[in-house]
């Protein structure tokens, strides 16, 4: 053992530099989140459940009926029903259904989505979705349009 | 001059033993949630903060969860001893809060003057180390009347380690006794006030080995071999619940507390300001102008304070000693260091009084 070594031992320099390292972290911010008080910030790209829009401009709805995202779902929860758009040309969905309790949140639906410039469907940031039954699941058109419905817990 | 006599020598001391007992179940109370605080905070979490403001109502919540809880007595354990182990805990920890000095200066109530102390024996350190000797049965009786293996090892364990660090302990101990030269508590802060110099800085490798040994004495980790989770599940008191538990709990934080108070008595100047020798730093006082029982107990409760916070900042930091580590590190460096310290200290001291 050389002299140094022997020096840094009888000193307890490890010691005290894992003390030092201690007290330095004290002073350090936390990072624990009180969620739901305090909600994490998204990312751009985070992919939330999936939900439909409507044009921003004329608020008519975009989805075309083309049934794409129906044909790539891995998980086969989108199902659609097209009727001809009324008083105009081309389709729209007559019933747009997602069976939330089947997604996986992948992000396929929104790929081939062929409406410009903005797509029909589109990944959401809505993530607390929890509820008392399963029938609640299965989303109707109207809530994917315009939101999910918090639920708060009540006795 | 009857009543005269019945008021100091039993309602007064009866009432600051009630004051000192009340204060320190809660500082006690509290000693957890600063340990839950420290801990929380040097590994980047948040510690309890839902129970009132920050958490401060934690340790009330927790006390009325511990008297609510069922309390078990296992059925092939010795029951009276199972009873009697917490309670034998407990008290020695208590009791040795007696001599400590919480203030220099006394104060008077009507007429009375009242010491900042319950009492001032010349023994006092004697009286402590004897007094906090006895835990240990506490500790022993606990697991044996368990009746159960993991309580067994963990208080086999505990009695060895505690025989083994009293030694360095006690020798630790001796290095400011013989710079002061008296055994008594409030001795041992004047020999610093007239001193000018607090017991830190002749002595502090006898501080180093005494707060050693003291973390091993009180179960902390890195020594809290008799309780090591991983290995014996809680050690001594598995087999505990409810108010048991929580006075072996109690009788833990209150030694920490006493060894704090030790250390800040004897090696930190008790209750006197920072460089009690310069007189331009007088100011340090400042809680003089409403009393000079008041700063006392301020810095007395300050310094006790800081040494707490080390004791939970060792523990954040270091993980726990091996058995045979921790009888290496008691024998072979702690025991010859403090030995060559008490030495060292009388040879110096004899040379320089001829």
């Amino acid at each position: 053992m050389s002299a140094g070594s022997l020096g840094r031992k009888f000193l307890l320099v490890e010691l005290f530099q894992g003390l030092s390292i201690t007290l330095k972290n004290f002073f350090r911010p936390h990072i624990t989140m009180e969620y739901p008080r305090e909600k994490p910030e998204l990312a751009p790209r985070f992919r939330g459940v999936p939900r439909l829009r409507r044009d921003p401009g004329t608020t008519e709805e975009l989805c075309i009926g083309c049934l794409l995202c129906e044909q790539i779902c891995p998980d086969d929860c989108i199902s659609i029903v097209v009727d001809k758009r009324p008083g105009g040309k081309g389709k729209m969905a007559k019933s747009f259904i997602i069976d939330y309790e089947r997604c996986c949140f992948c992000g396929l639906c929104v790929d081939p989505c062929p409406t410009t410039p903005i797509t029909a469907i589109y990944m959401s940031h809505d993530y607390e979705l929890s509820d008392y039954s399963r029938q609640e699941f299965i989303t109707q058109r109207a809530t994917l349009v315009d939101g999910h419905p918090l639920k708060r817990y009540e006795k | 001059m009857e009543t005269r006599l019945v008021i100091i020598n039993v309602v007064i001391p009866a009432i600051k033993v009630a004051v000192v007992l009340g204060v320190m179940s809660l500082a006690v109370a509290y000693a957890t949630l600063l340990e839950r605080k420290v801990l929380g905070f040097i590994q980047l979490r948040l510690a309890p903060r839902r129970v009132g403001f920050h958490g401060i109502l934690q340790p009330i919540a927790d006390g009325i969860k511990l008297l609510l809880k069922e309390d078990i007595i296992p059925d092939r354990a010795d029951r009276a001893l199972f009873i009697l182990a917490p309670v034998i805990s407990i008290i020695p920890a208590f009791a040795a809060l007696a001599v400590i000095p919480f203030a220099g200066q006394s104060f008077n109530v009507l007429g009375f003057e009242i010491k900042p102390w319950i009492t001032d024996v010349n023994i006092g350190i004697l009286y402590i180390l004897s007094i906090s000797s006895l835990g240990v049965y506490g500790i022993m009786l606990g697991g044996w009347a368990s009746n159960s293996k993991y309580p067994l090892l963990g208080s086999l364990r505990s009695a060895a380690q505690m025989v083994s660090y009293e030694v360095p302990l006690g020798l630790a101990i001796i290095g400011p006794l013989l710079l002061a030269g008296t055994a008594s508590m409030t001795g041992i802060v004047r020999a610093q006030e007239s001193q000018g110099v607090w017991f830190v800085f002749p002595q502090i490798v006898a501080l180093f080995c005494y707060f050693i040994s003291g973390m091993a004495e009180t179960n902390r980790i890195p020594f809290d071999l008799p309780e090591a989770e991983a290995e014996l599940v809680a050690g001594y008191f598995t087999e505990y619940s409810g108010m048991k538990f929580a006075f072996f709990y109690l009788a833990e934080y209150t030694n920490m507390i006493v060894v704090s108070s030790i250390a800040t008595t004897l090696w930190l100047g008790g209750w006197l300001r920072p460089f009690p020798g310069v007189q331009a730093l007088s100011f340090l006082n400042f809680l003089d102008f409403i009393s000079p029982t008041l700063s006392g107990v301020f810095w007395f409760g300050f310094k006790v304070f800081m040494v707490l916070f080390v004791y939970i900042w060792v523990r954040g930091t270091f993980p726990r000693y091996r058995y045979d580590q921790l009888m290496n590190l008691g024998w072979k460096w702690l025991l010859p260091i403090s030995l060559a310290n008490v030495v060292l200290t009388a040879l110096v001291l004899t040379i320089r009084h001829g």
